[in-house]
């Protein structure tokens, strides 16, 4: 009864409370509401309301370090709470969303495409591409861009988010990981998949592959088709990063850079190492006109659908975020103007 | 797009000098990376950005396409299935009779005529395409032995090449497995008014392998001499590297359906022209309902003939331009409101989409 009567208050003070009083109010309210519950403390009498609410804040300073070492999070004056909380806490909400629905898409977009290959396989599990482009796309290729987006990616500056306190909501109401976004990044990836698998294969049928003749084996069908991956994943990052510093143009054009830079190492080792990738870069696949046409094809098709979404998804029902975005853009091109 | 630091937190208060002095000596060293102040591009769609980037995507695509489009008819091509014409009607009934006739030994050797549709300069690749022939299976890609393609002291390393790795009385079978076990063996020859066409098979191979992965110093030893016969037999006075029917056949192609080139023509065939095949039925791709087809194409600086690139070009480069219209139109007919900021007030209630 008490924690309804709470409930229905904007705010309580609970006052004269011993330290073990603070973390049974604290559990009350968790265990009662369901909800995320915050803690914040300076002292030792602290202690265990920080250590029960989901997460506890201490404030070090003043009365020693006994809260910090209690609390998940450490600031060092009460009114950096606020942006705690409206900054960095909405920064990393959004970030920890992206990162995780763009892991899912790069990862299915690269599974499928070969999923699609074993139905032309007989399904055997023959891999479409070389045992090390198998192993090291997670590792090299398309893992940094969305490191890259996990720690740096802001969508709205700190001033502004200060500003809009209304941003915090979308935390609070899980816009970013609902079950409609991860299905639509899924359903992306999967489309992108097929897009490449489809495309390539239908482009290097069975014709000659280049001016002298030869035709694309599996090695340059897979090399080709793993190219494409590359590009898209990396362009669809490019496209979802809405704040690009040094770092991010390093990664992204970086992975994409060292793919080739890969092929052309990996195929100059000898054969006992490299086996069906040896020379593939230099020798079938650079000179022949056919890989840069094909590749630049499926990558900019690959890329419209999510482009085009998001130019109407832009315009027409811009999330509360991307209205401050234009706010923003907007007091800039004014600024630049006045000066 | 334009460049921008984003300004320091607004959330403190004028620090007191004071005080300031004071916290100084534990505030951590201030740098742009550490505090997240980077400077940064902040890209937004504006009208101007999409639909640049839509004739952008058309204006590159467009010509593309055209270019692609006029390789791709320059080619000409003769394809000609002959599995089925080249065997003789008595044994044509059923799979099992197509089966019999491949598998008893004889002449088979059937003669075609071909028809030039249009003038073909050289050089003329000819190609066999098979059909239904999984050569990306896994358990057919695995079974090679590349050390023992490549050198002559690692005859013994055969253990991915089972069952077809060596003989009953436990010498080793070069080129060991299934792969080189499956070499196709037809054969074409093409004459011109009873005159020979010479075609050139030497150079068919892609140079990587015949010089790297393909030993000068191999020799094929006991292959196919087991009971089970499946393809080409291989002249055993003739290194590796010198056989290049091997090497196209062991690059194992990516899809069901494939061509390997067979040769080259080096000379011009003109339109008209009737070309006499004599072809060698050998191969049997008829207890999997495979299908044979004899190719011959010339070349483009794109490859081989196929118009999906230069259409698809095209339908991409339409569509490109027919959205960059169709947003032009939105943009002008029904511009972007800028949002009323006061809408975006602390205690709204947070009901919005």
């Amino acid at each position: 009864m008490f924690l309804n009567l709470a409930l229905g208050c904007a705010s309580v003070i609970c006052c004269r409370s011993s330290p073990k009083q603070k973390a049974l109010v604290t559990r009350l309210v968790k265990s009662g509401t369901g909800k995320v519950t915050l803690a914040i403390g300076d002292g030792a009498n602290d202690v265990g309301m920080l250590q029960e609410a989901d997460i506890g804040v201490g404030i070090s300073g003043a009365e020693g370090m006994q809260a910090v070492m209690a609390s998940d999070i450490a600031i060092a004056q009460f009114r950096y709470l606020e942006r705690l909380l409206l900054v960095h806490g909405h920064w990393c909400y959004r970030r920890i969303s992206m990162m995780i629905c763009y892991f899912f898409f790069k990862n299915i977009t690269f599974g499928f495409s070969l999923f699609l290959y074993e139905a032309h396989a007989a399904f055997s599990a023959q891999p479409a591409y070389n045992d090390w482009f198998l192993s090291l796309y997670n590792v090299f290729f398309s893992s940094l861009p969305v490191v890259a987006l996990g720690v740096f990616d802001q969508d709205v500056s700190a001033g502004l988010c200060l500003e809009f306190p209304q941003l915090y909501q979308e935390g609070v109401q899980n816009r970013l990981f609902r079950w409609g976004r991860i299905i639509g990044w899924m359903f992306n990836g999967f489309s992108s998949g097929a897009i490449i698998f489809f495309l390539c294969t239908i482009a290097l049928e069975h014709q000659a592959f280049n001016s002298n003749g030869h035709v694309a084996g599996r090695d340059i069908f897979g090399a080709t088709m793993y190219t494409c991956v590359v590009w898209v994943v990396n362009l669809q990052m490019a496209l979802t990063t809405r704040y690009f510093t040094v770092i991010q143009h390093i990664v992204i054009w970086g992975s994409i850079i060292y793919w080739y830079l890969f092929c052309l190492v990996y195929g100059a080792m000898p054969p006992t190492l490299s086996t069906t990738a040896y020379k593939l870069l230099i020798e079938a696949l650079a000179p022949s006109p056919a890989f840069w046409v094909v590749t630049l094809f499926v990558t900019i098709c690959s890329v419209i659908p999510y482009f085009t979404y998001l130019v109407i998804q832009m315009e027409f029902f811009p999330m509360y975020n991307q209205r401050i975005q234009w706010i923003e853009h907007q007091a800039r091109l004014i600024d630049d103007r006045l000066r | 797009m334009s460049s921008t630091t984003v300004p320091s937190s607004s959330g403190a208060p004028g620090s007191a000098d004071a005080s300031a002095v004071r916290r100084n000596s534990k505030r951590p060293k201030y740098s742009k990376f550490t505090q997240q102040e980077l400077p940064a591009c902040k890209p937004i769609l504006t009208p101007r950005w999409v639909i640049s980037a839509f004739m952008l995507v058309s204006i590159v695509f467009i010509p593309i396409g055209v270019a692609s489009l006029f390789a791709s008819h320059d080619v000409v091509e003769i394809v000609y299935r002959y599995d089925l014409d080249c065997i003789p009607a008595s044994n044509r009934s059923n799979r099992a009779d197509k089966v019999q006739y491949i598998q008893t030994p004889g002449d088979k050797t059937c003669n075609k005529s071909l028809t030039v549709p249009k003038r073909m300069k050289p050089p003329i690749y000819v190609y066999y395409q098979l059909d239904n022939f999984y050569q990306n299976h896994r358990r057919y890609v695995k079974s090679r032995s590349d050390q023992q393609l490549r050198d002559a002291s690692s005859e013994g390393e055969v253990s991915d090449c089972k069952p077809e790795d060596m003989l009953s009385n436990g010498s080793y079978i070069v080129p060991c497995g299934l792969i080189a076990w499956s070499l196709f063996n037809d054969t074409y020859s093409f004459s011109i008014n009873s005159a020979q066409v010479n075609v050139n098979k030497k150079g068919i191979s892609w140079k990587s392998d015949r010089e790297h992965k393909f030993g000068k110093d191999v020799y094929p030893k006991n292959f196919q001499s087991g009971g089970l016969i499946g393809g080409a037999k291989l002249n055993s006075s003739i290194p590796l590297s010198e056989q290049e029917d091997l090497i196209v056949w062991m690059r194992t192609a990516a899809l069901p359906t494939f061509r390997k080139l067979y040769g080259k023509i080096e000379h011009d065939l003109e339109e008209n022209q009737v070309i006499q095949v004599s072809l060698g039925n050998n191969y049997n791709t008829y207890s999997f309902n495979g299908k044979k087809k004899l190719v011959l194409s010339t070349t483009s600086w794109l490859g081989g003939k196929n118009d999906f690139l230069g259409i698809a070009y095209l339908t991409v480069g339409g569509l490109c331009f027919f959205l960059a219209m169709a947003f032009t139109i939105v943009y002008l007919v029904k511009p972007r409101q800028l949002g009323d900021p006061s809408y975006l007030s602390w205690n709204r209630n947070p009901g919005w989409h």
